[in-house]
């Protein structure tokens, strides 16, 4: 696969995340959480005032982001912004889709299983077509 | 024309050879995919039952502190450093078509000193001396011995010195259900660490498969 970039290694990368505030509250308490010179933090609380736009924004801004290796995110606000999250394709940071308190964990909306259950379709249609 | 045939016959076996491990490799990479796919799916399952359990006791916590004791207008803004972080490796530096990035867990800024890791190789079996003889080599085996144990010690206060620290952005007493829901996310996050792992190792592996398929049709 051509055109690939080479992973950043690191040896102290952040864990980003956006999720509700129990959620962050917790990974704040196992010592997750980082605030820069500028006063970013690597964590954006999501609730009924948070925008679409600020959540795209924030997801953009982890993932271009060099000292970020995963970013946490929750499956019902994933599917918020659904279409930018399954156009990722960069192995570093990894998009981890979690569970919400509200919102199980559903396997048919994860974004890497359902890139590889398509493509294993396609294999499977193609192949009958033979 | 003895020697055409025998020639003919040693190219179809190689070829067999060949053909052979082609698919031998492509089994193993099937195999690796799909093992790596059920370890993603069981580390989900697993990492929903632990912050089901923090969540939980987060919600003991704030019953028994109140909800203004626990919220999110405490959290410190102050410039300041994650104390759990990430090791980023690359397996396979060789194949930079197929990145696979490794991740591994450095908590509360723990794996970066860790002096206790290094035990001495010579610290085998203690001998017991007559009262007050100890060999050289003895005494030195006991010293390096006993320092081994007193950084241990000393990284299990520092690693509870951070532990506190979290804590006590809500107050200086807090509820005990408060440090269950910090052990609760801490183990959350080994299992997130987990399936960053199985999620690299299962596009890779798929990525490898698409390239055989190509490459064979």
């Amino acid at each position: 696969m051509a055109g690939r970039a080479q992973i950043p290694t690191s040896n102290s990368a952040l864990i980003a995340m956006i999720a509700d505030e129990d959620t962050i509250t917790g990974f704040l308490l196992a010592g997750v959480g980082n605030v820069d010179i500028r006063r970013k933090t690597n964590y954006l609380i999501v609730d009924n005032k948070t925008t679409v736009k600020q959540i795209e924004d924030t997801f953009k801004e982890f993932t271009n982001r060099d000292d970020i290796a995963i970013v946490l995110i929750s499956q019902y606000v994933a599917n918020m912004i659904r279409f930018l999250v399954d156009s990722y394709n960069k192995p570093v940071p990894a998009i981890l889709e979690i569970p919400s308190k509200d919102h199980p964990y559903d396997p048919a909306h994860d974004s890497v299983l359902s890139r590889v259950k398509y493509l294993f379709s396609t294999e499977s249609v193609a192949s009958d077509r033979r | 024309m003895a020697e055409i045939e025998s020639d003919q016959l040693q190219r179809a076996s190689l070829d067999e050879t060949k053909v052979k491990n082609e698919d031998e490799e492509e089994e193993e990479c099937i195999l690796q995919f799909l093992d790596s796919l059920d370890a993603y799916l069981t580390l989900v399952d697993s990492l929903s039952s632990s912050l089901r359990q923090g969540w939980f006791d987060l919600a003991s916590a704030r019953q028994s502190m109140g909800h203004t004791c626990i919220s999110s207008k405490l959290f410190d803004h102050k410039v300041h450093s994650a104390s759990t972080t990430i090791n980023i490796m690359e397996l396979d530096a060789d194949n930079p078509s197929d990145p696979k990035p490794q991740f591994s867990l450095s908590k509360w800024a723990t794996t970066k000193e860790n002096p206790s890791s290094e035990v001495p190789n010579n610290s085998n079996l203690r001998h017991r001396a007559p009262t007050g003889v100890l060999e050289d080599g003895e005494k030195s085996n006991g010293t390096q011995v006993s320092s081994v144990v007193s950084n241990d010690v000393s990284l299990q206060l520092d690693i509870q010195k951070e532990r506190s620290k979290s804590l006590t952005i809500f107050g200086g007493l807090v509820s005990p259900k408060l440090r269950t829901a910090q052990v609760s996310f801490e183990t959350a996050l080994d299992k997130i660490v987990e399936i960053a792992n199985a999620r690299s190792s299962m596009l890779s592996s798929f990525s490898q498969l698409q390239l055989n398929k190509k490459s064979s049709s």
